[in-house]
């Protein structure tokens, strides 16, 4: 089966090193998401899993077999680029066979198996147009049908979604769940967006700075993040995070409340500050307050919450969600 | 300001027109006339039409020897522009593709190809030592040679364009290199393809010097070298040099009105990223 298995693996161009030494077990049909700012080196630990880059030292291990210096074609894996890569010279039925005639299986081969991976991703209709005449969405789907026809065991996809829509993104993000729901193999997914890593992720790799800060499932980082980079990089709006002063005076290097964790009050509560702005996304409220000696403090509440800018409000942080680092 | 443009127009039309249309109907001219009509090398119109037998008589001349220049002509040009484009993609592709301090030093030895001028003698010295002079493969190689320098350039800057996940979403599935060369990248060089091939093949096609230093013998003749047939220290015959200028100089003409979009095309198409 598809496990993949990353030991000690380290990348460095010339004298930088991007990759510090990562181990990382990808379990067999696990979502895997690998999450971070841009440059924390996710896309080249995929790209080295891939085979298309080389790792300076380390060893990769898919389905039990070493594959540190097999080639990308022989390591059991596809990849969905995000540019796509389509051939554009090609029609959508031969951009998914394209592996297969490269591997000279026979044509009704190819085609049986063309015409299977069509109509699983809808895209029977579309089959004899070239790709210049496809919308996003129909030349992502295209790009994964080329993934599945290869029937490998990893699927390594790298930010495949950032450019699509909005409304587009939502859907694909739940057709790519189902799919892996389907297919049942082991899918690696890069990007630098925290809401597709909580929402398709079984686990989610946090990298930064070519180190993995924490793994563990959307839920577990969301509530113990392990560290002040997690805190800060899962969750929308992002955490209030504090240091300095106003973290030693409550017991820490880092002090940590999630806006959601804010309770508001006219009358009562920890801080008081003044409503700087209010953004209104329909079903909640993001409330910005300034709060003198803590500084800008973000809080969440409900939709209809009369507030307006200006005003004076306590804010009060919720019985044992705050996070203290490095406590003294 | 519209009658200024206007004017600009017209005068660009009249130089054109000068320079470009007028020697061609004086060709056309003199090509249909009598052997001593033509000689006073007038710019009027023939007392009597003998296009047709001037015609004849030149592709008939030395055991039509016109006949043989245009195969001679053709081949060279199909094999040279086959060996430049397929060499010059592939050299492109490289320098482009693959980084290493090797690309340096290719592409000096590129630009040099475009920037030192040819040196005759030791050329055919070099010719004889492999034993091409006087042969036509020798002189598919020397066109190949001249044209490569260019050729690489324009490939390069239009790989340029290309994205690189292209190539690495072939090796993924499964592609060899020259798979990925053959198979994703040498279609999508059409637009260059093109380009190369029109201007290139006009260029052989209509090279006078190089076949004149590199490929004499009668049976080795091209079509600008028949030029030579009739026109000799004590006899020129006007009427019929002038029809074998119209008859070699079409072919190549054609090729230029049917293409040119396509070359302007080429041309532009790597020049914004490179």
């Amino acid at each position: 089966m598809a496990r993949v298995v990353l030991n000690d693996i380290r990348k460095s161009f010339g004298a930088v090193e991007v990759i510090k030494g990562i181990d990382l077990t990808i379990e067999d049909g696990e979502f895997c998401v690998f999450v971070g700012p841009s440059g924390c080196g996710k896309s080249t630990l995929l790209r080295i899993i891939s085979g298309l880059e080389e790792q300076t030292s380390g060893g990769i291990e898919i389905g039990g077999r070493d594959v540190s210096l097999a080639e990308p074609a022989e390591r059991g894996i596809a990849m969905v680029f995000q540019s796509y890569a389509l051939y554009p010279h090609l029609t959508v039925r031969e951009n998914i066979g394209f592996g297969l005639s490269l591997a000279r299986r026979p044509k009704a081969e190819i085609a049986a198996a063309v015409k299977k991976v069509a109509e699983t991703l809808q895209l029977t209709p579309l089959l004899d147009r070239k790709p210049k005449a496809l919308s996003g969405g129909q030349r992502q789907r295209v790009a994964i049908g080329r993934a599945i026809v290869r029937d490998p065991g990893v699927f390594l996809f790298d930010e495949p979604l950032s450019n699509l829509d909005a409304a587009l993104r939502a859907q694909m993000r739940i057709e790519l769940t189902e799919l892996h729901a389907k297919l049942g193999a082991t899918m690696i997914y890069v990007t630098h967006d925290q809401v597709e890593a909580m929402t398709m992720a079984d686990k989610i790799v946090v990298l930064n700075g070519g180190r993995i800060e924490q793994v563990g499932t959307p839920m577990e980082l969301y509530e113990h993040p392990a560290t002040p980079f997690v805190a800060g990089f899962i969750g929308s709006p992002t955490m209030n995070l504090y240091e300095g002063k106003v973290a030693r005076q409550m017991g820490c290097d880092t002090y940590g409340i999630r806006p959601e964790h804010l309770t508001l009050s006219s009358d009562e509560g920890r801080w008081q500050g003044r409503v700087r702005h209010v953004e209104r996304l329909g079903a909640d409220s993001i409330v910005h307050l300034d709060v003198p000696d803590l500084g800008p403090l973000v809080a969440r509440t409900t939709g209809d919450a009369r507030i307006a800018p200006g005003e004076a409000l306590w804010a009060r942080p919720q019985e044992g969600r705050e996070f203290r680092y490095g406590a003294v | 300001m519209k009658r200024r443009q206007y004017l600009i127009g017209a005068l660009s039309l009249a130089v054109a027109f000068v320079v470009f249309v007028i020697p061609f109907i004086f060709v056309f001219l003199n090509a249909a006339k009598t052997a001593a009509e033509s000689a006073t090398l007038d710019f009027s119109w023939p007392r009597e039409w003998r296009f047709w037998q001037n015609l004849v008589e030149v592709v008939q001349a030395r055991d039509y020897m016109l006949l043989l220049a245009y195969f001679n002509s053709t081949v060279i040009t199909v094999g040279a522009i086959a060996l430049m484009v397929v060499s010059g993609a592939m050299v492109g592709y490289l320098l482009q593709r693959r980084r290493t301090p090797w690309n340096r030093i290719i592409y000096g030895f590129v630009l040099a190809g475009l920037i030192i001028p040819p040196a005759v003698v030791p050329t055919i010295w070099l010719l004889q030592q492999i034993g091409l002079f006087k042969s036509i493969t020798g002189m598919i190689f020397i066109q190949c040679a001249y044209g490569l320098g260019f050729t690489v350039l324009l490939y390069r800057a239009f790989i340029a364009t290309i994205p690189r996940d292209l190539d690495e979403a072939a090796i993924i599935d499964g592609a060899k290199p020259w798979q990925v060369f053959f198979k994703v990248i040498l279609p999508l060089l059409k637009p260059v393809t093109v380009t190369v091939i029109v201007v290139q093949s006009i260029t052989i096609f209509n090279d006078f010097t190089h076949p004149l230093y590199y490929l004499p013998g009668a049976e080795n003749v091209t079509v600008q070298l028949t030029l030579y047939n009739f026109q000799s220290q004590f006899v020129s015959q006007m009427n019929l040099l002038f029809m074998n200028i119209l008859l070699v100089t079409v072919p190549p003409l054609i090729v230029f009105v049917f293409f040119n979009r396509q070359i302007v095309a080429g041309m532009t198409s790597g020049a914004v990223k490179g």
